[in-house]
């Protein structure tokens, strides 16, 4: 039952084309264009350097908000939700297999975005693989959670475009191109707490071997449980 | 089916199996509220196990709501219902997998391949039927290969029944199931209800065209403004209404505005 879920979302999944594009080309685009280029300042480091902690947080922002929240969207207002509301897959079912779909899809946008930064001439310090993952699962279910309080909540194309919005304000304000430290006082400190910066902050002081910075950490924890609570709560299985 | 058929059918499942069990389902003093609007008042009635029970009336009378409630899908304001000897909410798991459903829109993502969302519906449900088998049964193997959004409606109102066929199902609630099909899809439609029927299935069928529910009904609910005004058997209704020609829509007429409180017949 729960194998036979999981194939239909990855299916889903892999027949809309365009979230290729938004899930490995738009993140290889923005690395490779900017890494080869000085347009941007890059707080001291190597623009590859500087640039992979945010791509790779911006991928995950990419499939674990805005692909999940398009995609739920869409199977609320279709009523696909609704009519498997009524077969025993049970909601627990439900969602452990988009979780599932959603680290496989994770995991290959990892693999091919490290593959291209090594090519590129990325080269991280010793990489500590428990922060990274606990940095990685909580960026997951924060953004996660932030996509399905707009799923559950908003008609489908009204979040088709906030997610997409949300999708860039969190790239422009996340330390991801464009380091906080070059914003605007006025919107800096605010930048500092979204929690795009927060992965990406986390992310560069893991591949830069820095201590772990534990209040990102916890800050990001807070944003993750606060979105998955809300998401849980707020959420409509039909419209 | 005959009435007396029916009490007769009835009568032998009473003595076989649990007495409790011979309404698959029993509703209550069902209330559902939208905010300020009552969709459904106080409503009460019961479903036999081997019978089409047609739930009529115009749009907006009660009969989806009614149906959602029952198969779980929505919450009810107030009243019990019992489905199966379970609470639709509380057993909620354990009560699909013995029902069928049949929403009026379809619920499935109009990129899903024919054949592909019939053998995921069958990997649902812990039974032996076969995609294929259910696809033969509502004349769709010829376009397995097809999207949901490319069938005609016809044919998406019978990929949709096929989907609640899946379950094998006890009860089985069938919301609007010819709207927008063809004659020859009509025929196929009825014909596989009254099959479940005589499998022993509690089929609820909800339509607002009466001419479809005098061709398959055994016990006939009518909803008015969200209240049940009548609440009987075919052959009842007809029997009661012996002045009229006996068609469901003159008898629906001839009780129509009289619907404040709901009565039983």
């Amino acid at each position: 039952m729960f194998g036979s879920q999981l194939r239909q979302e990855l299916t889903v999944m892999a027949r809309n084309g365009e979230q290729l594009l938004l899930l490995i080309g738009i993140p290889v685009l923005l690395l490779v264009f900017f890494s080869q280029t000085n347009v941007l300042p890059t707080d001291g480091l190597a623009n590859i350097d500087f640039l992979m902690p945010g791509i790779l947080s911006l991928a995950i922002m990419s499939t674990a908000m805005v692909s999940l929240g398009i995609a739920t969207g869409f199977e609320r207002s279709y009523g696909v939700l609704k009519r498997l509301g009524t077969t025993p897959l049970g909601t627990k079912r439900l969602v452990a297999a988009k979780v599932v779909a959603t680290c496989c899809i994770e995991v290959t946008q990892l693999l091919a975005l490290v593959a291209v930064g090594l090519i590129l001439g990325w080269n991280p310090s010793s990489i500590n693989l428990p922060s990274l993952l606990l940095a990685l699962v909580l960026g997951t279910s924060c953004f996660a959670g932030l996509g399905l309080i707009m799923a559950g909540r908003l008609r489908a194309e009204i979040n088709l475009a906030a997610q997409n919005g949300l999708y860039l304000v969190l790239l422009l304000l996340g330390g991801i191109l464009i380091p906080n430290s070059e914003l605007p006082k006025s919107i800096a400190w605010l930048a500092e707490v979204l929690p795009s910066s927060l992965l990406s902050e986390l992310l560069r002081g893991i591949f830069g071997n820095d201590e772990l910075k534990i209040s990102d950490l916890a800050s990001l924890a807070i944003w993750a449980t606060g979105a998955c609570l809300i998401a849980v709560f707020s959420f409509k299985w039909s419209d | 089916m005959s009435a007396k058929s029916c009490e007769l059918r009835t009568v032998m499942v009473m003595n076989n199996s649990d007495p409790s069990r011979q309404d698959a389902l029993s509703v209550r003093n069902l209330v559902v509220d939208y905010g300020d609007l009552r969709a459904v008042n106080d409503v009460s009635f019961d479903a036999k196990a081997g019978e089409v029970t047609v739930v009529i009336g115009p749009n907006g009378a009660g009969k989806t709501s009614t149906m959602e409630v029952c198969s779980g899908v929505r919450s009810a304001s107030s009243g019990t219902v019992t489905a199966l000897g379970l609470d639709p909410k509380k057993n909620r798991l354990e009560l699909n997998s013995q029902i069928g459903v049949m929403l009026q829109d379809g619920g499935v993502y109009p990129g899903s391949r024919v054949l592909e969302i019939t053998e995921h519906y069958c990997n649902l449900y812990d039974n032996r039927t076969t995609a294929k088998d259910l696809l033969t049964a509502v004349d769709l193997n010829g376009r397995q290969k097809s999207t949901w959004r490319k069938l005609s409606g016809g044919e998406k109102q019978r990929l949709s029944l096929a989907l609640a066929l899946a379950a094998k199902p006890k009860i089985a609630f069938l919301d609007e199931p010819t709207s927008g099909v063809d004659i020859f899809g009509r025929d196929l439609i009825r014909g596989i209800v009254r099959q479940l029927a005589e499998d022993g299935c509690a089929v609820i069928l909800a339509t607002h065209e009466l001419d479809e529910a005098q061709r398959v009904a055994d016990h006939v609910l009518m909803f008015e403004h969200g209240t049940l005004i009548a609440n009987a058997s075919l052959s009842e209704l007809r029997d009661s209404h012996r002045g009229a020609s006996q068609s469901l829509e003159d008898i629906f007429r001839s009780l129509s505005g009289k619907s404040q409180p709901s009565r039983r017949l």
